[in-house]
């Protein structure tokens, strides 16, 4: 009888195990568990050993450490790529180089056509140099360069201020992150001391674990205790269930946020996810862009002004820039200008005020190589920045998708191995209700057999 | 290999994400007719693309030149043609007026007419662009009437003064190529544009020369007259040089237009080239696309209802 009632018994804990895995089919980051079963120890009698039934060893959870770790890898990986993609996209977004086809076939809408449109006006300018419309439309045509220089900037500096909002933010969850994990070694390391594994706080761990992959790359060790160590940039954050340290963002200079320990002050070298992929986005990608944008403009600025300076309005005065500022964020077309555009200088000579030589040359720098632009035109520059961008960004989509596919496949094989299949959780439920049944038939049988002794007295 | 049951369903989400971003890119393609539209979809495209709408844009500009050159070269041609036939009838009135036959009162008569020719002239020679409203003969120095002149007492031009200038522009009309259709009033030097009116190398000056006519005519001096007649021939040949001149410009900027659109059309098929996209190869694909997509639906849909459950009773 009592063979059977632990049959019994054993089949139950088999059933709860079950139950248990059909209830976490969606978790994310469930671990399918088992119920180890194995024979009891026998009865030792003079026929021989016999057997005493079963009994359940304990709940195992089916894992592979080496696919988890596989997964946090790639989530560092995947992360950083994604925080360099989310960028470089925002970055796409503001220079607003965006092909339609119109009416006068395809043509892009930012700043390069701007440009293209600018030289027109000078040329336009050039062909009719007293024509009042003309050195209006020349007007309206470079304050729309310099608006969208502005603008250009302005979004860039935006970015900037939203990556370094965004980095703090990732630091934030990763010391929620980093938090949990020691709180989860405490709670994991007094829950299996007296025998047993705490297979639900292990998952809650391991997807700890993974989520703060997803924001920085980290290495991680397990101990004798059963403890996940974990190291950032070579700063031990949590010992054992120690968090001996958090992250913060700090001030490099010139707003340049970095990550440090929040106590101990000591700069850390990121080496992955997001939080490494928006730095690298923000002072690779972005500074550089920002950098040529500036170039361009302050070239611009330059090259026109040099031209225009030489010249003379049909006024016969001269000297005056045509463009104000030095940068693509300073850039205006000179305020006396834009009032009164006879003001231009598009004559050559004080006496000849119908003379458009200088408005000529205004219009040929369009064509011209700029040697402070490495010997390109400005469009030509304008363009290999777009296409710098552009080869930047493909190239973090291909990395995504690729990061992706790798996550993909290692999800798959961990799910091959932790996951929950419900045809066979069924099965073993269908297994461990016939044995249940079977053993409670031993039980009956049993007491039949009893009763059938206790009978013989009557 | 054990499939657990989520891995069904995050697999299929994935694939339904993937096929209906395929569809969403290609339905994109389809609706704007653009293979690229941002540069990360095709870096070298974009990068081709806008260097050639660029270079398009320098077309479509240069064309306008081309046109504000030819109505400028068509309103210069009026005022040739309307000199030329002044030139001409100078000459006949000084061949008449020499003739023996020729009566006082008819030397009073053609220097009446030539008078009012002198007028003509000069308004001519102030003639304004229509478009823009500089003066067509005034060179470069188009701010002041080009033509200014001294009356007697009785109002007749004695003398016309150029205020002038022998410059004129020059127009871009293709990359790297520039053309003038101005013509100065007067060029009194050895080079540049030949002037209209008064001109070095030509020995041309016709409101001289109708002046000088007038005062002959009107003093009564044949011989004088018939060597003023002369004089006609050069300002005939001038006339006749920038007429033939006026038609060459004109014959080049038609060219040049021409060129430019042809140009534009291969900018236009090499830009579609680069970032267009082939409508027939995109609706086919978008149909795969489609295709795909439902038979991912269907085969997921019958793969989820099937399992151990229906056949447990």
């Amino acid at each position: 009888m009592d063979m059977a009632k632990r049959s019994m018994q054993t089949q139950m804990a088999g059933m709860q195990v079950t139950g248990q895995n059909i209830a976490n089919v969606n978790t994310p980051g469930y671990s399918r568990q088992r119920a180890v079963i194995t024979e009891s120890l026998p009865t030792n009698t003079t026929l021989g050993q016999i057997g005493s039934g079963t009994q359940v060893n304990r709940i195992e959870q089916i894992v592979s450490d080496l696919l988890n770790g596989q997964i946090q890898s790639n989530g560092s990986s995947l992360g950083f790529q994604q925080g360099r993609q989310s960028a470089l996209q925002s970055m796409q977004d503001a220079l607003g180089e965006i092909l339609t086809n119109g009416a006068n076939g395809t043509n892009s809408s930012g700043l390069s056509s701007q440009l293209s449109d600018l030289f027109s006006a000078f040329q336009a300018v050039a062909t009719s140099p007293n024509s009042t419309s003309a050195r209006q439309a020349l007007i309206g045509a470079a304050q729309t360069v310099a608006t969208s220089f502005n603008q250009i900037n302005g979004k860039f500096s935006d970015l900037k201020t939203a990556l370094n909002t965004s980095l703090g933010n990732d630091v934030k969850s990763a010391n929620d992150l980093l938090t949990s994990i020691a709180d989860l070694n405490k709670e994991i390391y007094d829950a299996e001391v007296s025998g047993g594994t705490a297979n639900n706080l292990r998952d809650q761990r391991e997807q700890a674990l993974e989520n703060l992959s997803k924001l920085v790359g980290f290495t991680a060790s397990k101990d004798s205790s059963g403890y996940v160590n974990v190291s950032i940039g070579g700063q031990a954050l949590v010992t054992g269930r120690q968090l001996n340290d958090t992250l913060k963002t700090y001030d490099a200079g010139g707003g340049q946020m970095l990550v440090q320990t929040a106590t101990g002050g000591v700069n850390v070298t990121l080496t992955g996810g997001s939080m490494q992929g928006t730095i690298d986005a923000r002072d690779n990608d972005l500074a550089t862009m920002q950098t040529k944008l500036d170039s361009l403009a302050s070239n611009l600025i330059s090259a026109v002004n040099t031209v225009h300076g030489s010249g003379f309005s049909p006024g016969g005065t001269t000297g005056t820039n045509f463009f104000s500022g030095t940068s693509a964020g300073t850039i205006t077309v000179n305020s006396a200008l834009a009032n009164n555009p006879s003001l231009i200088q598009t004559s050559g000579s004080a006496t000849a005020s119908g003379d458009n030589s200088v408005a000529l040359q205004l219009a040929q720098l369009g064509s011209a190589a700029q040697a402070g632009l490495g010997s390109q035109t400005f469009g030509d520059y304008f363009g290999a920045a777009v296409t710098s961008l552009g080869t930047a960004l493909s190239d973090a989509n291909t990395r995504v998708e690729n990061e992706k596919a790798v996550s993909n496949l290692l999800t798959n094989q961990r799910g091959a191995v932790s996951g929950v299949n419900l045809d066979e959780e069924m099965s073993n439920l269908i297994t461990f209700q016939r044995s249940y049944t079977a053993s409670a038939e031993l039980l009956k049988t049993i007491d039949e057999m009893i009763q059938t002794t206790l009978g013989m007295k009557r | 290999m054990r499939v657990a049951n989520n891995t069904y369903t995050e697999q299929m989400l994935q694939q339904f994400n993937s096929l209906k971003a395929s569809q969403y890119s290609l339905q994109q393609r389809a609706s704007t007719g653009l293979r690229v539209q941002v540069a990360s979809d095709d870096p070298t495209a974009m990068a081709e693309t806008l260097a050639l709408a660029s270079k398009k844009t320098a077309n479509t500009q240069w064309t306008q030149n081309i046109g504000t050159l030819t109505d400028r070269a068509n309103q210069i041609y009026t005022v040739l043609q309307s000199l030329q036939s002044k030139v001409s009838r100078a000459g006949e009135v000084a061949t008449a007026a020499a003739t023996a036959t020729a009566s006082p009162s008819d030397l009073i008569n053609h220097a009446n007419e030539i008078n009012a020719m002198i007028e003509d002239a000069v308004k001519l020679g102030n003639t304004k662009d229509s478009a823009v409203g500089n003066f067509l003969f005034g060179g470069t120095a188009s701010g002041a009437t080009p033509f200014s002149v001294t009356r007697n007492s009785a109002g007749d031009i004695t003398a016309v003064t150029y205020d002038g200038n022998a410059s004129v522009n020059q127009t871009e009309v293709g990359d790297g190529q520039t053309m003038s259709v101005d013509v100065p009033g007067v060029n009194t030097g050895s080079s540049g544009a030949r002037g209209l009116f008064q001109d070095s190398q030509s020995g041309a000056d016709f409101l001289n020369h109708l002046i000088t006519l007038r005062d002959d005519l009107l003093a009564g001096n044949k011989t004088a007259v018939a060597t003023d007649n002369t004089n006609f021939k050069g300002d005939e040949n001038n006339l006749a040089y920038q007429i033939a001149n006026n038609g060459v410009v004109q014959n080049r900027l038609k060219t040049a237009e021409a060129f430019l659109s042809d140009h534009s059309a291969a900018l236009d098929k090499a830009i579609t080239s680069q970032s267009g996209a082939d409508l027939a190869d995109t609706i086919v694909a978008l149909s795969e696309a489609q295709n795909g997509y439902q038979a991912a639906l269907q085969s997921s849909v019958k793969v989820m209802q099937l399992s151990i459950l229906n056949y447990i009773s």
